[in-house]
């Protein structure tokens, strides 16, 4: 009796709170997939695993994911599929700023910016992942497909990048990296190691870009210095796409044809990888002066030293250079050109065994572009270079599989 | 027995009444996320006005942000007995505190919106106003935590969206008599902490608008012969008047030079992120004033990681010459890939972009 009449009561307070504001109770909002997914990011827990359901879902905004230890799990590469073919809001489809995070098994198609971005975070793992403009090679593409900058403890496994308008993988401003097993393919930049140390890039398969792999190292940065990277067992061909980079960007620079590149990075390693007609260079390497830039960061190192290449294989390439002074020395000697570019320039007081050493087949070719003399007198002299550095160290990384 | 139930029960009826419909002061909660606005009683919804509490402050900042030229109406409330403390010359908000910001158009007719000049409102006539959303930043006892709260169509209820929403918005600009459609974007809570957490990752979030620098306001620059926020605040007791209170230049202000104009604009706008410690350090692009080398600045400085953002162009500033100019192309820009800020505007600032490609246009020198 007790409870019954305070039932009714409460039921009349109720009723008499929701007439004396003039309104019944409003109504909750409910939430698109895409909202569920993105409040399931915000208020997950260390240790949680988000998963992608098998299918192409739709994402009309950018993606972003905070706390350190949750995993995004998808069914497959080909099979978990988030679609920003509509997005309107957002820089990147997928923003991590978490520690301990991995993704893994989905696809990350058509994003209006870069599509996974993670800035900032410690023992990163990006397993089975696809990052692809679906359109082709287009200018319009968002600049980078899997794109971890200042982040230590990077694995990148069994990835897909496929059309970025700058790299397809670019690792920046990095410690402690391994790029492999993964194909990146019609980028303006296969794989981009930048301002970054310590990385492994191998077992990769990058063709149809127009530059296959680049080691760069840039002024201005809160980080830089780029060294110690091993670059190996990559099969490198065919990186001829025309250069689609948007004017200004760094990687607009380089020429549609190239294999590997390096810039103004020390202590690299080159060895085992397959390269093959790369139209300007299977390999080039280069200061950071070749830009014509002014550098005015007085801690900056604009010259690669103690590169060394060994044990590779050179087939074709050279044929059709997209550059100019790499097109007069084709002009003039009639031949392709040699497998190894280097562009000659060096820092005071350094020798030409300082900057550079390999040991290759007896039949690899090489030239030195005299660069700094207006690409006066070439030299293709390639004993100055026949020297041998220190093996650099395997990248081994404390982070756990999946 | 059953009587004192019955008393009970109707008190209990009169209380809710009171909590519901008249002036209660605002409820701090620390560990529950409510799902409606009108939980935190930070606002009377009257006879079609929006009132806030008689217990906050509206105020209004030296510099604030561009969002699509939406009305801001804001209140600044610290629970009674407790007090900020002012710490490394800012003030540190006690546990209990609660910022909130409600964005509005006013209307035009029944399906536009109009574009007018913030009028700085202490109350919103639901009349003559639209509603969007009311975003909080809470002083909980592990830090500021950020909920934005959106409108229904009826005005309401906002309720709390942890992911963001998107309004599509007619807007008409009463001068030129111009209509823009765009998406109007409510932030989810992660977008929240982009801009309110300025040292990234690990920093803390913290107010933008309701510190020192920002506060310090004349009072008859907002037009309600109320005492100035700061003034109102000693007056509550929040905080003791013995500080000498640090003053933002104001970007508006005719008064200052050009130079000082651009740099709090670039501050306000881009600082939170474009910091030595921020998200966009990345870049090496420092716009918080706090860098001295002119490349830091974007003088002469290639873009690193811009992709179509660079707009086909070399330098982030070139002097002289703001038509080369990555940073105004980004301005200009309201494509989410190339557009900057990255968030919180989908429109064009036009006077943002004046000032901005009047100071490049002045700036001596040459790339």
């Amino acid at each position: 009796m007790k409870y019954s009449t305070l039932r009714i009561i409460s039921i009349v307070s109720a009723t008499v709170l929701l007439a004396s504001c003039g309104n019944e109770e409003p109504a909750m909002p409910e939430l698109s997939f895409e909202e569920a997914l993105q409040e399931q990011l915000i208020q997950a827990k260390s240790g949680d695993v988000i998963t992608i359901p098998a299918g192409v879902h739709e994402i009309t905004r950018s993606l972003s994911l905070n706390v350190s230890g949750v995993t995004i799990a998808g069914t497959g590469i080909d099979e978990s599929i988030l679609s920003f073919k509509n997005q309107v809001q957002g820089a990147e489809g997928l923003l991590i700023s978490a520690n301990d995070f991995v993704i893994r098994d989905l696809a990350i198609e058509d994003t209006i910016g870069d599509a996974l971005k993670i800035n900032q975070s410690t023992n990163v793992q990006i397993l089975r992942v696809r990052t692809e403009w679906t359109n082709g090679p287009l200018s319009t593409n968002g600049a980078y497909g899997i794109y971890p900058v200042q982040s230590n403890n990077v694995l990148i496994d069994e990835a897909v990048a496929i059309g970025a308008s700058d790299a397809g993988i670019y690792v920046g401003q990095s410690s402690q990296i391994i790029v492999r097993n993964s194909r990146a393919e019609y980028n303006v930049a296969g794989i981009e190691i930048e301002n970054s140390t310590f990385a492994d890039v191998h077992d990769n398969v990058a063709t149809n870009n127009t530059g296959g792999i680049l080691v760069f190292d840039l002024p201005n940065l809160s980080v830089q210095g780029g060294r110690n990277t091993r670059v190996y067992n990559n099969q490198i061909f065919a990186n001829n796409t025309d250069n689609f980079a948007p004017e200004g960007n760094i990687v607009a620079s380089v020429p549609a044809g190239t294999g590997l590149m390096i810039m103004a990075n020390d202590n690299i390693e080159v060895f085992e990888n397959n390269f093959e007609d790369n139209n300007s260079a299977n390999v080039l390497i280069v200061s950071y002066l070749i830009n014509e830039i002014p550098i005015t960061d007085p801690n900056y190192d604009p010259f690669p030293e103690a590169i060394h290449l060994h044990n590779n294989q050179y087939t074709g390439g050279g044929e059709f250079p997209d550059s100019e002074p790499l097109a007069l020395l084709q002009a003039a000697t009639g031949q392709p050109l040699p497998d190894i570019i280097w562009d000659g320039m060096l820092a005071e007081g350094k020798t030409s065994a300082d900057a550079l050493c390999f040991s290759e087949a007896a039949d690899t070719s090489f030239v030195s572009l005299d660069a700094s003399n207006g690409f006066a007198q070439p030299s293709f002299d390639a004993a100055v270079h026949d020297c041998v550095l220190p093996r650099l160290t395997e990248i081994s990384m404390s982070i756990s599989s999946q | 027995m059953t009587e004192i139930y019955l008393r009970s029960a109707l008190l209990s009826v009169c209380l809710l009444l009171l909590v519901a419909c008249s002036e209660s002061p605002p409820v701090f909660h620390d560990i529950e996320r409510p799902v409606r606005l009108s939980d935190w009683q930070l606002f009377a919804v009257g006879t079609n006005e929006l009132v806030p509490s008689e217990s906050s402050v509206v105020f209004r900042p030296n510099n604030p942000l561009f969002t699509d030229y939406a009305h801001k109406l804001r209140t600044l409330w610290i629970p009674q007995g407790l007090k900020a403390e002012i710490v490394n010359d800012e003030i540190n908000y006690p546990v209990g505190s609660v910022l909130s910001k409600t964005f509005y158009y006013p209307r035009a007719s029944s399906t536009m919106l109009s574009k007018v000049a913030d009028s700085g409102l202490q109350k919103i006539n639901l009349n003559e106003n639209q509603l969007i959303e009311t975003r909080l930043l809470v002083r909980k006892s592990d830090g500021w935590d950020a909920f934005p709260y959106v409108w229904n169509d009826e005005q309401t209820e906002a309720f709390l969206r942890v992911a963001g929403a998107s309004k599509q918005i007619s807007l008409l600009d009463q001068g030129s008599t111009q209509i823009t459609d765009f998406t109007y974007f409510v932030p989810n809570e992660n977008q929240c902490a982009g801009c309110h957490t300025t040292v990234h990752p690990d920093g803390d979030m913290h107010p933008l608008g309701a510190v020192f620098s920002q506060l310090n306001v004349d009072s008859n620059e907002i037009d309600t012969g109320n005492a100035s926020p700061l003034e109102q605040m000693v007056q509550l007791g929040w905080i003791s008047d013995e500080e000498i209170f640090p003053r933002s230049k104001s970007w508006q202000d005719p008064s200052a030079s050009l130079q000082d104009r651009a740099l709090a604009y670039l501050n306000m706008q881009c600082g939170h992120c474009h910091n030595p410690e921020g998200a966009a350090d990345t870049s090496g692009l420092i716009l918080d004033s706090s860098q001295t080398l002119a490349i830091n600045r974007g003088v002469c400085k290639p873009p690193v990681a811009a992709g179509g953002g660079a707009g086909d162009l070399r330098y982030a500033i070139v002097p002289g010459q703001p038509e080369e100019s990555i940073l105004l192309y980004r301005m200009r820009s309201d494509k989410p890939d190339e557009m900057m800020p990255e968030l919180g505007r989908s429109l064009i600032h036009s006077g943002g972009i004046e000032l901005i490609s009047r100071w490049i246009a002045e700036m001596p020198g040459a790339c």
